[in-house]
């Protein structure tokens, strides 16, 4: 999972395609009216066709096919689950079931591959309380160093010995390894606060103020809504 | 098995957004009660929530199956609820914009995560002269861990119910889950009563006592 997150998380900074370029606001408008349009279509021809639409924002955007599909797919685990408890003979209902979260999770995919997080987050941050918005962004950013240093640790627990013996003595082993890294957040977190402040820190942090900076790319997006919606238009009513 | 997030599409939207008002109402509440938080104590919450983040990535083999730990008894005893509702919330959101977990269910996600959560420190506080601070922890993650657990269950009965599976289907898929939720309930609270027992020896102001834990808003 942290992974996918680690090559999303490039793929969203060094793209270069149209997409990339366009404004996080309208991305972030766009992705989400394609999501809730996924959730309510009624029809499998609608989803078919948004599905459809979902893999060609996919690869216009470069984002490579394996990591697409490893981030996209991950939905299925959960709704099988749904598709077995709701199966009822026909292939229409586990169809409509899979294609609806496959299509949003495709959708959500694209966003974060084409958008870096600190325009992806700008405009949330905005709409959030304060500290639950500056959370997004210090949460994100001390991620992958924890990662890091979360994947040492265990590395450090097993060549030492802390993987073997009873279950009891490993997990409350791993939990003293995992205190190491509790105090660790502790005292990175007072690092930033002296950071922040020596930065000139205003009490909020907003992101970069370029998320809703419009540019041509955008009429590409704005198109990509337009052939999106139309669609919807003509398959809604078709089974 | 908490944070195997429901995706979009699955739940019907008259179970998805009451979740998501309900999370918000919890967000602004929990940011008021954050209001006299330092920066510092903003940051420390964010480093656990990437510590959350993290530490999902773990597997604990379980025979042919794999544990993803979550952390979120030991973050709520040291956040407090309001301060782990906003974790549970920023790690769904996270999570959901990489596809694990829907955006529509955010709110959710975030509510059956932060309740359980919300409800370990109180007994941690409830019982730590008693039984010392790693058995309050492990007691107030096992209450977390449980509490998520049914929620969990509560949700995706209530998402199977809406459609036209049966009790029948229901009840296996209970009989299927019971088990691992007793296993992640104690899996989680082994590794908080390490984690406790770390702290107390080394940094125990971090630990909440009847005047809070060191950084936060008094």
């Amino acid at each position: 999972m942290i992974n996918t997150l680690a090559q999303i998380d490039y793929v969203a900074s060094a793209g270069g395609t149209p997409w990339h370029r366009a404004s996080a606001l309208s991305k972030l408008v766009f992705a989400s009216g394609f999501i809730l349009l996924a959730v309510f279509a009624p029809s499998l021809a609608l989803l078919t066709w948004l599905y459809g639409a979902a893999w060609l924002l996919a690869l216009t955007g470069r984002l490579p096919w394996r990591l697409t599909v490893a981030a996209s797919a991950y939905p299925l685990i959960f709704t099988l689950l749904f598709v077995l408890a709701r199966w009822d003979g026909t292939l229409e209902t586990p169809a409509r079931l899979l294609l609806r979260p496959l299509t949003a999770s495709l959708a959500a995919v694209w966003l974060v591959g084409t958008t870096p997080y600190p325009d992806l987050f700008a405009p949330l941050s905005r709409v959030l309380p304060r500290s639950v918005g500056d959370g997004l962004f210090l949460t994100y950013r001390a991620l992958f160093e924890l990662m890091g240093r979360t994947a040492g640790l265990l590395r450090a627990l097993r060549l030492r010995g802390g993987a073997g013996g009873p279950v009891r003595r490993r997990l409350t082993l791993a939990g003293e390894g995992l205190a190491t890294m509790v105090l660790y957040g502790f005292e990175r977190s007072q690092r930033l606060y002296a950071t922040m402040l020596l930065r000139g820190h205003s009490g909020r942090i907003c992101g970069c103020r370029h998320f809703a900076e419009w540019g041509p790319a955008d009429l590409l997006v704005a198109a990509a809504a337009l052939v999106v919606t139309t669609g919807a238009v003509l398959l809604w009513g078709v089974p | 098995m908490t944070h195997l997030h429901i995706p979009d599409g699955v739940l019907p939207v008259l179970v998805w957004a009451p979740g998501l008002a309900v999370a918000l109402l919890l967000l602004l509440l929990s940011a008021r009660a954050a209001r006299g938080a330092t920066r510092q104590h903003v940051a420390y919450q964010g480093a656990l929530g990437a510590l959350v983040l993290a530490v999902m990535a773990v597997e604990v083999p379980l025979g042919p199956l794999e544990y993803h730990l979550t952390l979120m008894g030991p973050v709520g005893v040291l956040l407090g609820p309001a301060g782990a509702f906003q974790v549970a919330f920023v790690a769904s959101a996270i999570l959901a914009l990489v596809g694990h977990g829907g955006l529509t269910v955010v709110g959710l996600n975030a509510v059956v995560l932060g309740a359980g959560s919300a409800l370990a420190r109180p007994v941690y506080v409830l019982l730590v002269e008693r039984l010392g601070p790693p058995a309050a922890m492990a007691c107030g993650t096992a209450l977390a861990q449980a509490v998520s657990g049914v929620l969990w269950l509560a949700v995706v009965a209530v998402g199977m119910h809406a459609s036209t599976a049966g009790a029948h289907r229901l009840g296996l898929f209970a009989a299927f889950a019971f088990p691992l939720w007793l296993v992640g309930i104690v899996i989680e609270s082994l590794v908080a009563f390490g984690i406790a027992g770390f702290i107390a020896r080394v940094r125990p102001d971090l630990l909440p006592g009847r005047t809070g834990a060191a950084g936060e808003p008094s």
